[in-house]
């Protein structure tokens, strides 16, 4: 015999009603990320779409210091293989590097620098 | 927020119930971004960030969406000494951040040079000390980061990664106390629910020495402002190191381990670090010679009433107002100046709620016509005073320097 909806309700009402608090089980759904690495023709663009966003979001990259050089590119990218463990093949290293510090470090080209300054420009707290 | 009788099963109560949750209470569920976010701009390059609710919080600073990492708008502070659960910032390390957890089933395990391992359910960790109530800033080693120069690379914070709460809990000595630590005992770790994806990743653990863990002022905590912990914040537990960097403050706590070594995982051993010197600071662009683990906040102050680029009346008295606080030494005289420093002179400190809290501080001045570059410099009870030009070390961490706000007088 199928209960009827009704009588399944029932309790879910009554246990609704009598949850306390402190029991009720606590869930969150977080936001989805919105954040995409900048397109490029460079060979690291589709490399770092394809292994980076595994562990984390576009923002640990884009909100670095615009002046930010190769070797600390390096050394971050290195310290997700080496340290936190990301699976990237030796080779593909360097073509990520070459990416990250020609879209988002200082060997940007010069147009996009300008506007980064200019956005500072309008910056006040 | 006030819920049903807790023995009400009536309709009317059910129905109060789904509202409170279609009123998008912090459990509600799905939470999505419905319209393009609102923006604000931090003052140094790069410093554009979007403003998003997270679950259980209003539109905070989004640092990095996953994991998630939010920071406080800096107005807040100009709200209350206590940061309201709803602003208070966010900073997770590994991405696996837990988003569901059940209170009946989970167990705070105690183990390692004990002589008694413990599994404590939540009441049970709840009856085992009468609570305590302790009001302390939490505050992320990196907070204001993104003000260093020359800029160093890290999470680019503004002043926002802090936050004054009172937290309820119980002392983690009385934890260690019940288990019963053997004498070998020589620090105690702390491990959260929080991991990376990879196994391989080292899980977010930290340690405090033995002494230091049962000085009867760390706590294990699971009220905020009188309520829960909100899941963003460590729900249902985390451990509350008075004075201390958050980076101890191990959110999700379900693991305690005494240990007869000295713990040299990651996030002690490499991260995390400050250079060995009397002011934690070095030559701007060098590297340090040696490291010690970060402990106890230095003295800040801020002005919070009056934002560069504002502007207030001139031949009429302003009262500037602020906050100051320090590791736990206490705040002992907050200094305001009008002229960059030039001439400093007293404020009046606000009440106490207790060493390890904001303190209000007032001034009032009148202004001449034109430009006005404000600052505040805070003293703690060890003497201690922020210094007038930044210092600088590789990490971006223990940002102190007096800080400016720069208004003019119309």
């Amino acid at each position: 015999m199928k209960p009827s909806l009704a009588l399944l309700l029932i309790p879910a009402i009554a246990m609704l009603g009598n949850a306390r608090a402190a029991d009720t089980v606590r869930e969150i759904t977080l936001p989805s990320e919105t954040e995409i690495y900048q397109a490029s023709d460079l060979p690291g663009y589709a490399l770092i779409n394809a292994m980076c966003l595994t562990c984390h979001s576009v923002e640990y990259v884009k909100y670095q210091p615009p002046t930010s050089p190769r070797a600390y590119w390096q050394a971050t990218v290195v310290k997700m293989q080496k340290i936190f463990a990301a699976p990237l093949p030796d080779e593909v290293i360097e073509p990520i590097v070459d990416y990250l510090v020609k879209t988002y470090g200082n060997e940007r080209p010069a147009e996009t620098k300008a506007e980064s300054h200019r956005t500072m420009a309008h910056a006040g707290r | 927020m006030k819920g049903p009788s807790p023995h009400s099963s009536t309709r009317r109560s059910f129905v109060k119930t789904l509202g409170l949750l279609a009123a998008g209470g912090e459990w509600a569920g799905s939470l999505s971004r419905l319209t393009a976010a609102e923006k604000a701009i931090l003052p140094f390059e790069n410093g554009m960030r979007d403003l998003v609710a997270f679950p259980g919080k209003r539109p905070l600073l989004v640092l990095t969406t996953r994991p998630p990492q939010l920071e406080t708008p800096f107005a807040v502070f100009n709200e209350g000494l206590i940061t309201p659960n709803d602003a208070f910032f966010v900073r997770y390390h590994l991405t696996d951040v837990p988003t569901r957890v059940d209170p009946a089933s989970f167990r705070l395990k105690i183990l390692g040079a004990v002589r008694k391992p413990l599994e404590l359910s939540l009441d049970a960790l709840k009856k085992l000390a009468t609570p305590v109530d302790l009001v302390a800033v939490n505050q992320c080693s990196g907070n204001s980061r993104g003000f260093f120069s020359p800029r160093v690379n890290g999470g680019q914070l503004g002043h926002g990664a802090m936050g004054c709460v009172r937290w309820t809990g119980v002392p983690l000595r009385a934890v260690l106390d019940a288990a019963g630590v053997e004498p070998r005992a020589r620090q105690v770790s702390f491990d959260g629910l929080d991991r990376g994806l990879l196994d391989a990743t080292p899980d977010f653990v930290k340690a405090l020495d033995i002494d230091h863990a049962r000085d009867g002022e760390v706590m294990i905590a699971w009220g905020m402002n009188g309520e829960d912990l909100p899941m963003l914040n460590g729900y249902p537990l985390r451990l509350v190191v008075p004075g201390y960097y958050g980076t101890y403050w191990v959110k999700h706590l379900h693991r305690i381990e005494v240990l007869s070594s000295i713990y040299d995982g990651f996030w002690m051993k490499s991260a995390y670090r400050i250079p060995n010197t009397p002011d934690h600071n070095i030559e701007p662009g060098t590297a340090p010679k040696a490291t010690v683990a970060i402990s106890r906040f230095n003295v800040r102050s801020f002005i919070t009433n009056l934002g560069t680029n504002a502007t207030i009346s001139s031949g009429r008295e302003t009262v500037v107002r602020g906050i100051a606080f320090d590791g736990g030494s206490g705040i002992r005289t907050v200094e305001f100046s009008a002229d960059g420093g030039r001439s400093w002179q007293g404020t009046q400190l606000g009440r106490s709620l207790g060493r390890f809290a904001f303190r209000e501080w007032t001034a009032a001045f009148t202004p001449n016509r034109g430009a006005h570059t404000l600052m505040s410099r805070a003293t703690n009870g060890n003497s201690e005073i922020q210094p007038l030009v930044a210092g600088w070390n590789p990490a971006g961490y223990m940002r102190n320097v007096v800080e400016t706000v720069n208004v003019t007088a119309l």
